[in-house]
């Protein structure tokens, strides 16, 4: 009687990825929750704060990988308040994996951190299934990013600018969003740097064109 | 500076009327009984030494060293009594890898230094045990930027430029306080520090002393190395040269 | 005489899972369904309610939706079933999945968030029942089969969360869950606009449940819809009765039609061939039939 989504679990069937530039990083997610063949949520934000200058992109359980950000921002709280200065991305990227790691056998959960600090500047983490920790001058995550590796091996240059750095993670994610079924809807970016957090939507019919034929 | 306690330093969590607490100061004083321990902040590293004192000539050279590694970015002297200082150093080597273990990073010195403090501080307080007989100099190269922390038995803690606990802390501080700290190279600073120790060193109550020398900064990336070999005889040599100028000054 | 040992923690107890998963396993079936069907030793199914639930917010608010059916199996196990919970004064919660999971679940938050109210003396927000639900929820992995909608209204406006049974959290104007929320999502997703006012709003939901009545055989019977405003909350149930009963179009009298005229003929017929019984017995035991015209 009822229909087999509605019994499976959420997830994010998803697009997601993370770029060092020469000021920061730029974050990149579609915003797709499916549930089984039900698109769940449409407008998602897979871009979550840790803190006022790290950012996580989710892949994987929603549920799992909300439950995980909610603990890791309780510890990065508590660190900023008994450390009196904001925590490092690799802090943060630590307690992820330490999470994930810890708990293998229960979560599916695939994560990037992301962010800035004073110490190392923008930092890109990349945090796999098994709970795996690598700094990596450009990640890419989720469902969709199997699409657009050749892509991104490509076109990425280290030390690109802010707006270059932009470009190309709207056009890798939008490139993933339409071959990957399971990635779709808007384009979310954020640009993080010294100055914090500045959030950005491209919307579907704004995305940047390609080859649609 | 202390009194006798009369009476009122029967138990370490025990007042004075005026205030005091006996069994704490009672601890200072074994920390200015011993050898002198310096530390320099310099432009580029931090320095320390310490005038690690001889009582026999049948002790095997370095078996009994004052400064000790933390962390591999930490080091750490001491003055006061030996074994407390090594009571310290162990916690503080547990506190440093499981903040490694939990954080993923290096312990900023900072932390280290505020929960060694915790530490002694806690020793003051219960009537089973004794506030430890030991003041350290606590030393790191981070970012950049170099770091000294001193903490005494009391719990009290500091950030410094340049600090000395010890027989001598006095007459060492005077001295740092000549130096031009932000321009002195750390190589520099380990020479200084040596010549603080020697100038400080009063040959009539000890005869015999070893130059306990270590140093972190940019040209060791950062790591705690303890100053050996010729590094050592340089800056032991530089001391003694300079010793025998301002002795033979005092003769003219 | 020793008394029976109090569970040591609150909540649910899995102790018998691996048991009743060995039971069904001796009932051949492999899955719960296959044993319910097979065996008459099979455990009982819990009862989920295939439901349609929505929930909209509009410039002064929040309208939750629901329908009133409850299943077991394909047996409709309750015509007219409440799925919109209370939570807090201002804030309520529509359930779909399994029913006991969903009544008890609203409960136990609905009691956390009033012990809440009345140590910190501040109105609730609908965040934190959010959040105690999510982690409740998350805590058992699914097993607790509560697909819920919470909307409400506290000092920051209107807010309105789903949240899936696994623990997940969804934020948006407008909400569907459970089997009819396909059919409910369509009507949203075409008609919903930004800055709604209360009489848009409740029709829409109106109509979005009615879709999931009409179009999900797990939802039927009434819709419920609750507005929830800053100065007050309307729970009207029924709001709407879907399936009326009928009116009968026509009354016929009783009674056998009459006799008009009676005609009697006789029939005639051939003898074509006679037997004479003699003897049953023996008859039956020669295996011819017992008689014959």
């Amino acid at each position: 009687m009822l229909a087999d989504w509605t019994q499976q679990e959420v997830l994010t069937g998803t697009t997601i990825m993370a770029v060092e530039y020469n000021g920061g990083v730029v974050i990149g997610a579609d915003s797709r929750t499916s549930s089984g063949t039900y698109v769940t949520n449409r407008t998602q934000d897979k871009l979550t704060p840790l803190t006022e200058y790290i950012y996580c992109c989710r892949s994987g359980s929603a549920a799992d990988t909300q439950a995980i950000a909610d603990h890791v921002r309780y510890y990065l709280d508590f660190s900023r308040i008994s450390q009196g200065r904001e925590p490092t991305v690799r802090y943060a990227a630590h307690v992820m994996q330490s999470i994930l790691y810890n708990n293998r056998d229960n979560l599916s959960a695939a994560v990037i951190v992301a962010g800035w600090d004073e110490v190392n500047g923008g930092q890109v983490y990349c945090i796999p299934l098994g709970g795996l920790l690598v700094r990596q001058p450009m990640a890419a995550g989720g469902s969709g990013s199997t699409y657009i590796w050749g892509h991104l091996d490509a076109q990425f240059k280290p030390g690109m600018t802010d707006t270059e750095c932009q470009e190309f993670v709207a056009k890798s994610v939008s490139l993933a969003i339409k071959r990957d079924g399971s990635s779709g809807g808007v384009c979310r970016l954020a640009v993080i740097n010294r100055s914090g957090v500045q959030r950005r939507i491209i919307m579907h019919e704004d995305l940047p064109k390609s080859y649609d034929g | 500076m202390s009194s006798i306690g009369t009476g009122y330093d029967l138990d370490v969590s025990e007042y004075s009327p005026e205030g005091k607490l006996f069994q704490v100061e009672y601890a200072h004083k074994a920390v200015e009984s011993s050898g002198t321990a310096v530390g320099i902040c310099c432009r580029d590293g931090v320095v320390l030494a310490v005038e690690n004192i001889v009582t026999s000539k049948l002790y095997e050279t370095n078996c009994n060293r004052r400064v000790f590694h933390i962390d591999r970015h930490i080091g750490m002297a001491a003055s006061g009594l030996l074994p407390d200082a090594r009571a310290v150093a162990r916690h503080a080597r547990e506190e440093a890898a499981d903040y490694r273990q939990s954080h993923g990073e290096p312990m900023p010195l900072s932390e280290l230094a505020s929960r060694v403090s915790n530490l002694m501080h806690a020793y003051t307080m219960y009537s089973a045990v004794r506030p430890f007989g030991c003041g350290v100099l606590l030393a790191a190269f981070e970012n950049g930027r170099p770091q000294l922390y001193g903490v005494e038995p009391s719990g009290v803690y500091y950030s410094y430029h340049g600090y000395a606990i010890g027989k001598a802390k006095q007459n060492a501080r005077t001295e740092i306080e000549k130096l031009k700290l932000a321009e002195l190279s750390a190589a520099n600073g380990v020479k200084e520090a040596a010549k603080i120790i020697y100038s400080c060193h009063d040959e009539v109550k000890d005869k015999y002393f070893e130059l306990d020398l270590s140093l972190t900064s940019a040209e060791t990336a950062g790591r705690h190395v303890i100053v050996t070999g010729e590094q050592w005889t340089e800056a032991s040599n530089y001391a003694k040269a300079a010793l025998e100028e301002h002795d033979s000054d005092d003769d003219v | 005489m020793a008394m029976l040992e109090e569970p040591s923690c609150p909540g649910f107890v899995f102790d018998n899972v691996l048991r009743n998963q060995h039971l069904l396993a001796k009932c051949g079936g492999g899955s719960q369904a296959d044993a319910a069907a097979s065996s008459t030793s099979a455990l009982p199914r819990a009862k989920k309610t295939g439901t349609t639930i929505v929930g909209c917010v509009f410039n002064g608010g929040v309208v939750l939706g629901a329908d009133t059916r409850a299943t077991e199996g394909n047996i409709v196990a309750d015509k007219d079933c409440s799925k919109i919970h209370y939570i807090s004064d201002r804030i309520y919660c529509c359930g779909a999945g399994t029913a006991a999971d969903t009544e008890m679940v609203t409960r136990q938050i609905s009691a956390q968030i009033c012990l809440h109210r009345l140590s910190t003396g501040r109105l609730p927000r609908v965040i934190t029942a959010k959040q105690l639900l999510k982690d409740y929820l998350f805590r058992y992995q699914g097993y607790i089969g509560a697909a819920l909608v919470i909307g409400g209204v506290d000092y920051q406006g209107p807010h309105l969360y789903s949240v899936a049974p696994h623990g997940s959290v969804d934020c948006a104007p407008y909400i569907t869950m459970g089997s009819g929320s396909l059919a409910a999502m369509a009507v949203f997703e075409s008609r919903f606009k930004p800055d709604l006012d209360q009489g848009q709003a409740v029709q829409l939901v109106r109509d979005a449940i009615l879709a999931g009545i009409f179009n999900d055989l797990g939802s039927g019977s009434n819709v419920d819809v609750c507005i929830i405003r800053q100065d007050g909350v309307e729970y009207l149930r029924p709001y709407l009765r879907a399936n009326e009963k009928g009116q009968r179009a026509a009354v016929y009298r009783g009674g056998k039609p009459a006799v008009l005229r009676t005609d009697r003929r006789p029939v005639l017929a051939d003898i074509i061939s006679t037997r004479i019984i003699r003897d049953s017995g023996a008859a039956q035991a020669a295996g011819e039939t017992p008689m014959e015209t």
